[in-house]
């Protein structure tokens, strides 16, 4: 109750709002996704305290969710990746004149999963942060792998090619000061250097930069007009969307607890499901409402809950996630069951603001439809340049430092070409995020044990946290040669 | 396709046999257990493996038969890519010496009229806006430091 008393504080209840209103900005602007976006207002929030800061930032995650729904139904293009599905039979609704009621059952759907997924992490946090405190170093260092291995055997094509991108990720992290011994490390005699290879301006220039660089030139879509005037349902589409709404929070929901599952899948799963226990499957890709009800509740649910394993165990579940856990380092904060206690007031605030900017997003969205679609005829190289504003903007302000501009701009480069060969990046920017952790967790452990490995294999939940991985290695290894034969077969 | 992740395992190659070199620089052990240099040294390892491995496959054909993509764009798109790199470059280069203000107005009117902006209008108006405008809201609302430069602008 205190922390919902903290969350509906005047101060607190504007940052929601500007986040939910900046987030779904961020949905509706192509090319610009969550992780990037999240990352370049992460500045806005220098000067807030740490609650204020997080609350907006966890509004701009979700808003963001639910932005990219705007452009999927009204220009066909996906606003993020996790939008991508409801491309399918959003905006054949649309172009039947239905625009504004798959709108409206978007931002409902959104709402119902947003607010079932927060019950459930209000019920679940605890007790599982309680037994995260019984985690030693081993314990984490082997649930860190878990989730870099979840992530990586998810990434691509190629495992190997996963798991060395996952690598450089950590050796990235290692620049700096030694965290255990305080001895600088691959700084080269560069001033800059030695505090590290910031992780803010490495995912501006690989999401956002690399995005820019990727869709200059790309032919702009035409906005369809259609009539938002009746935003709700019919009763007949109602009946229909419910059962949708219900199934794709479940599923939204479970797949958010698994880390690496990253926002695409859970929409899809809800798509396909329901689509396949329709009466009626021909109907999907046409404008059946259930193709746009399913993944949005799917999309938000997953959202919130994802947060979940953020918060319980501090292990980010995707690159967006792993940008909130940045914003909670910047603010001096480790995401994990210890911030359950030292900390219960700012966690059960932002826990409580997830109620409040899910209703905030319901209110907000549907009457704002109609400016965020006059935004989507801004002319592309005044979003290019925009977005690249904040980039400099922000990477700069992190530390005052030139330097940190100079990287973003390098890894946009890369990210250029990383997501032109089809390399995986989010492997990458996690390995990044959780380099000092796993390196510290696994340093400790070793101190612990007085450098003897067994401490790794002679703690039970350690070593069945490290079967778990290798397994879930083995399993994507499995799944991805098949592949790996066929085409060699096609040479 | 290929050729392109073929560059990628030869440059991520180089970087991990650099990192290997640099990580024996440091101590891997000392007397209070694992030292600076113990995982970058085990995590070079790894990655040169796994790059090996990758590299491997891919010259044996094993993965890969997409067909080519471009990685250079045509001629326009090209252009319009090195004119927004350039402009980043030069924004930071003279982001402390001009000050936010001036960089950002010359950034975003010179890559405005780069990417085929031709209203001078809406150029100007977004220029002004984007860097006094945007330095006012953030340097005096937000309290963010942001560089006002040698010419006091």
């Amino acid at each position: 109750m205190n922390g919902l008393a903290a969350a509906m504080s005047w101060q607190n209840f504007i940052f929601a709002l500007i986040g939910c209103v900046l987030g779904t900005l961020i949905g509706v602007l192509p090319g610009l996704g969550p992780a990037a976006g999240t990352a370049i207002l992460i500045p806005l929030t220098f000067r807030l305290d740490p609650t204020g800061a997080l609350i907006m930032l966890s509004a701009i995650y979700y808003g963001a969710m639910y932005g990219g729904t705007i452009t999927s139904v009204l220009i066909n293009v996906p606003g993020e990746a996790a939008s991508v599905v409801t491309c399918f039979d959003g905006h054949q609704m649309a172009k039947q004149g239905r625009g504004g009621t798959a709108l409206g059952i978007a931002a409902i759907g959104s709402f119902v999963g947003g607010i079932a997924a927060t019950i459930a992490l209000v019920v679940v946090a605890p007790p599982l942060a309680r037994v995260a405190l019984s985690f030693g170093p081993p314990e984490f260092f082997a649930l860190m792998l878990v989730g870099l291995g979840l992530v990586t055997s998810l990434a691509g094509r190629s495992l190997a090619a996963g798991l060395a991108m996952a690598v450089l990720g950590l050796l990235i992290a290692m620049v700096g000061i030694d965290p255990v011994r305080g001895a600088p490390r691959f700084t080269f005699g560069i001033p800059s250097l030695y505090d590290g290879v910031g992780f803010i301006p490495v995912v501006m220039g690989l999401f956002g930069v690399a995005e820019i660089l990727l869709t200059i030139g790309a032919p702009t879509r035409q906005v369809i007009a259609t009539k938002l005037t009746s935003l709700l349902p019919s009763r007949e589409e109602w009946r229909r969307s419910w059962g949708a709404i219900g199934r794709g929070t479940g599923i939204g929901f479970f797949l958010g607890l698994i880390p690496g599952v990253g926002a695409i899948i859970p929409t899809f799963v809800a798509y396909v499901f329901e689509k396949r226990i329709s009466k009626t499957p021909e109907h999907f890709g046409q404008g059946a409402i259930e193709g746009v009800a399913a993944p949005e509740s799917a999309n938000n649910a997953y959202a919130n809950a994802a947060m979940i394993p953020l918060l319980t165990l501090g292990i980010p579940s995707s690159p967006t996630i792993a940008v909130l856990m940045g914003a909670f380092i910047v603010n001096g904060l480790t995401p994990g069951p210890f911030l359950f206690q030292e900390r219960p007031d700012l966690v059960w605030a932002v826990i409580a603001s997830f109620f409040l900017g899910n209703v905030l997003l319901l209110i907000l969205n549907l009457p704002l439809v109609g400016l965020w679609a006059r935004i989507l005829h801004l002319p592309y190289q005044y979003v290019c340049v925009g977005t690249l504003l904040f980039c400099i903007l922000g990477a700069y302000s992190l530390q005052q430092n030139v330097f940190d501009v100079g990287v973003m701009i390098v890894c946009g480069i890369i990210g250029y070409g990383m997501r032109k060969i089809d390399l995986p990046i989010a492997p990458l920017v996690l390995g990044l995020i959780l380099g000092p952790f796993i390196e510290k967790s696994l340093r400790t452990s070793l101190e612990m044990s007085g450098g003897d490995f067994s401490i790794f294999y002679t703690r039970p939940l350690c070593l069945g946290l490290l079967v778990v991985s290798a397994l879930i290695l083995v399993a994507s290894a499995l799944r991805l040669a098949p592949a790996e034969v066929r085409e060699a077969s096609k040479n | 396709m290929r050729r392109g992740w073929q560059v990628a395992c030869v440059c991520l190659l180089g970087i991990f046999v650099s990192a290997l070199i640099t990580s024996l620089g440091y101590s891997l052990t000392d007397a209070l257990g694992p030292g600076p240099g113990f995982f970058p040294f085990w995590l070079s390892m790894i990655g040169m493996a796994l790059t090996s491995g990758l590299l491997v496959q891919l010259v044996g054909g094993r993965i890969f038969a997409d067909p080519a993509v471009e990685i250079l764009p045509s001629r326009q798109v090209a252009l319009q890519g090195g004119s927004v790199l350039i402009a980043l470059t030069g924004a930071a280069a003279v982001l402390e010496p001009l000050g936010f203000r001036l960089t950002m107005l010359l950034f975003i009117a010179g890559l405005l009229l780069a990417l085929g902006a031709r209203s001078l209008l809406a150029i100007a108006l977004t220029a002004v806006a984007g860097s006094f405008g945007v330095f006012h809201v953030f340097y005096y609302w937000l309290k963010v430091p942001l560089p006002i430069g040698a010419l006091g602008i």
